[in-house]
């Protein structure tokens, strides 16, 4: 079931209605309706993936328990902590890159001079999620070997924590330390966390259907077709995939976050505004965060972090680029995509700047931003945006290519869409956009804070009629992520 | 809660009023000109009715449609006479024209490259299939009768699904007294045109066939030929149930998607046809509109083109004409 869908739209307030006025008495029933009506929002997609989620629930709810029996004895714990980290990268490893694997492994023996025709590739589909709630259940099995958390004794809470439909199928990837204690108490109604969700549910959807689906089609014709264009409009088809992205998946998250407060549960934020970053490492901290706070937690703090020798805090950022782009797909293009940013954050790092934007904003004590801001975004961001270049394309090779007809062959050319699309539609829409984001930078949990209730209105009015200016009922309109 | 539920009553009244008054002052929703079915049993638009047809969002094709007394969007009214040419356009949307200005419709380029020297009543209504056409000419036989040269456009899998005409209820449907209330509101009239209400209309679809035990095939129909066979034998019913002048009516076609079966059929009994398939498909340009399927004002110039050659061919008009 999609968040942008009319099943959704008819889930949505049905399942409302049934949590706080019929199953409100008790945490018990509370989260048996989130469980039962998570596993129906999952298995509209492919019940037969209901299965793999239960199976991670039971190996990670059975590996706490086994670790609380074993508290004094902390090797035969380290085992069971391996028991979940091995199924669920099993899990993870079959569905998502075995085949991977294979093609890599068959491609190397060829480089080498020998030529073996692999048959041992499967048709394996990848289910829907798999990389986000394998790492939550990771995330549990951790903190509980860490001793952040204690073990959950109530697998009905520990289900529901595992499969809550807000986040279940693309994140934000929860801690087990932040969400399940939310799921195990009961949750009571509250106005302003209720109407809070639903201006993110709004603002999420905006993002969604008119920032990513308006220009999909504009960014898919570039790609597709990138050896016909000069560089101009391929420069300009990486530009709108970059707000395409952000749209999709910023766009989605809102939506998860929002749904999740009209339960009565707090996520964390996953976007925080990353197009007003100053400099990468700024932007790591505003982009995907859920994902980038568990790599930093579960592998980069293991592995010493930055209070190691310089060396080895530049191979920890190696290693955490290159898993965070090996996580995004079984596609070199991703592993090339993590080693750029982790080219590109090295530098900071060495500069000791990794971290001095952590707590401020672009323009934090004013309206606009200064002229050295200004130029560090516009850096951060074409940055950012070039190595998009890989995250997009179908192979490296169509990267490479790309790049070049960028470099060698450096053109200007009008871009006109083949089905004739009036671009400077799009040119105001994204200009407007960045602006709006950019008034209300600070907090990235209320997309309409603003005083008067006049003007808040308005903001509703002109989201909603923007959404039906560029709708496009043509469009398939699933998210990008949902295919890692 | 009750605060929860009352904000949401208030704040969707309102922001549905404000949509309503956005689409209107920003032309989004198209008017909807209403339609009859008159004493000749044909059905037509109600005569004498303006407004603007808007398709696609952002007004991106926002075109006036002025519907004359005969019931047909045309720039002009159809009086036939015995010395002039006049020239017939019978067909659907695409003859209609809505999406097109009525000063430049495929009718008035002809008219233009022949400098003015025939007429060309263009009798197009949305949705008109073969047995609706043949109907109108039978009907109307004291105006055709005077017509020199009446083109047809035909498109062979979609217009010959009956072999014999009578009211298409479903589309005077749309005149009931709750449609033409929901027509009041251009918010859901641009709904309707963008595509919004469709997953809502599908779900009703879907939960009505599940109630009656309909079992729902979604796998495309592909075009057999028995179905070419049918459409076939339609075509014969009609023309010998409404009559067929083959000396001056032409069939306007895209041959490139049409049976053979069918082509060799016209051949061997003498029916007149054109083709403009390849010229429409092998154009360099883009001959559809932004988010429609209808020509826009270079296909229709081609269409125009290929009727005007027709013209010159069949001597009706000669090319110094021009």
């Amino acid at each position: 079931m999609l968040f942008n869908s009319l099943e959704y739209f008819i889930f949505l307030p049905i399942m409302f209605v049934l949590y706080w006025f019929v199953f409100n008495k008790k945490v018990k029933v509370q989260n048996a309706l989130v469980l039962v009506g998570s596993y129906y929002f999952y298995g509209l997609w492919d019940w037969r993936f209901l299965f793999l989620i239960l199976a991670s629930t039971f190996v990670d709810y059975f590996v706490g328990i086994m670790m609380e029996k074993n508290e004094d004895q902390r090797k035969k714990q380290k085992l069971w902590l391996w028991v979940s980290v091995v199924f669920n990268i099993s899990l993870l490893g079959f569905f998502k890159y075995y085949n991977f694997f294979v093609d890599s492994f068959v491609d190397m023996f060829q480089l080498l001079g020998y030529q073996i025709k692999s048959t041992w590739t499967l048709q394996i589909i990848l289910p829907v999620g798999i990389s986000f709630y394998t790492f939550q259940t990771m995330s549990y099995s951790l903190d509980v070997y860490y001793k952040r958390i204690k073990p959950c004794h109530d697998f009905l809470s520990f289900a529901t924590f595992v499969a809550f439909f807000p986040q279940l199928v693309a994140g934000p990837i929860e801690r087990a330390s932040d969400l399940l204690h939310q799921i195990t108490n009961k949750r009571t109604f509250n106005y302003d966390q209720t109407a809070a969700g639903l201006k993110l549910i709004l603002w999420g959807l905006f993002k969604k259907l008119v920032i990513a689906d308006a220009i999909a089609p504009i960014v898919d014709d570039i790609f597709m077709n990138y050896e016909t264009y000069s560089a101009s409009t391929l420069i300009l088809g990486v530009t709108l995939f970059s707000f395409q992205v952000y749209g999709d998946f910023s766009g989605y998250s809102d939506i998860a976050i929002g749904t999740s407060k009209m339960f009565g549960v707090e996520l964390m934020s996953n976007f925080k505004f990353p197009n007003f970053s100053r400099n990468v490492a700024e932007y790591w901290q505003r982009w995907h965060v859920s994902l980038s706070t568990w790599f930093r937690h579960y592998i980069y703090i293991p592995l010493g972090g930055s209070r190691v020798s310089k060396l080895r805090a530049i191979r920890n950022i190696c290693v955490i680029f290159l898993v965070s782009g090996f996580w995004h797909g079984a596609n070199w293009t991703f592993i090339f995509w993590g080693g750029f940013h982790a080219l590109a954050y090295i530098p900071v790092f060495l500069m000791g700047r990794n971290a001095i934007y952590k707590d401020s904003v672009v323009g934090e004590n004013s309206f606009f931003p200064s002229l050295t801001e200004l130029g560090q975004l516009i850096l951060t961001f074409a940055i950012v945006t070039f190595s998009r270049i890989f995250f997009r394309s179908a192979s490296l090779t169509d990267s490479f290519h790309f790049i070049g007809r960028i470099f060698n062959n450096f053109s200007y050319e009008h871009y006109v869409h083949p089905n004739g699309y009036r671009m400077v539609d799009y040119y105001i829409l994204l200009a407007a956009f960045v602006l709006y984001e950019y008034r209300i930078r600070k907090d990235e949990r209320s997309p309409f804070k603003f005083k008067s209730k006049a003007v808040r209105f308005v903001a509703y009015t002109l989201v909603i009629f923007t959404m039906l200016l560029f709708y496009d009922s043509g469009f398939d309109r699933s998210f990008i992520y949902f295919q890692f | 809660m009750k605060k929860l539920v009352k904000n949401l009553i208030i704040y969707t009244v309102l922001i549905l009023v404000s949509l309503e008054i956005l689409v209107r002052i920003f032309y989004l929703g198209e008017d909807k000109p209403s339609r009859f079915v008159d004493e000749k049993r044909v059905e037509k638009w109600v005569p004498n009715q303006e407004g603007y047809s808007v398709t696609g969002n952002r007004n991106q094709n926002f075109i006036r449609y002025k519907i004359n007394n005969s019931g047909f969007n045309s720039y002009q009214e159809y009086v036939s006479t015995q010395d002039g040419i006049e020239v017939a356009l019978v067909g659907d949307s695409f003859i209609e024209g809505f999406h097109q200005p009525y000063k430049i419709s495929i009718g008035r380029k002809v008219e233009q490259k022949l400098d003015d020297k025939i007429k060309v009543f263009e009798y197009g209504y949305s949705g008109y299939d073969m047995a609706d056409q043949l109907h109108l000419i039978k009907a109307y036989k004291k105006d055709f009768d005077l017509i020199d040269r009446v083109y047809i456009k035909l498109k062979f899998s979609n217009d010959l699904g009956r072999g014999e005409y009578y009211v298409q209820e479903s589309r005077l449907n749309l005149e009931s007294p709750m449609n033409k209330l929901l027509k009041k509101s251009k918010l859901l009239i641009y709904f309707s045109e963008i595509g919004v209400v469709d997953p809502v209309k599908d779900l009703i679809k879907d939960l009505r066939d599940m109630v009656r035990g309909v079992e729902v095939k979604k796998a495309e129909k592909k075009e057999t030929d028995s179905d070419d066979s049918m459409y076939l034998e339609n075509f014969k019913s009609l023309v010998k149930l409404y009559g067929y002048d083959k000396k001056k009516t032409v069939l306007l076609m895209d041959e490139t998607n049409t049976s053979k079966m069918f082509l060799d059929y016209l051949d061997e009994n003498g029916f007149q046809h054109i083709d403009f398939g390849k010229a429409i498909n092998n154009s360099k340009r883009k001959t559809t509109l932004v988010y429609d399927r209808h020509w826009n004002n270079y296909g229709r110039s081609i269409i125009a083109d290929i009727i005007v050659s027709d013209m010159e061919k069949t001597g009706l008009v000669n090319s110094t004409g021009k």
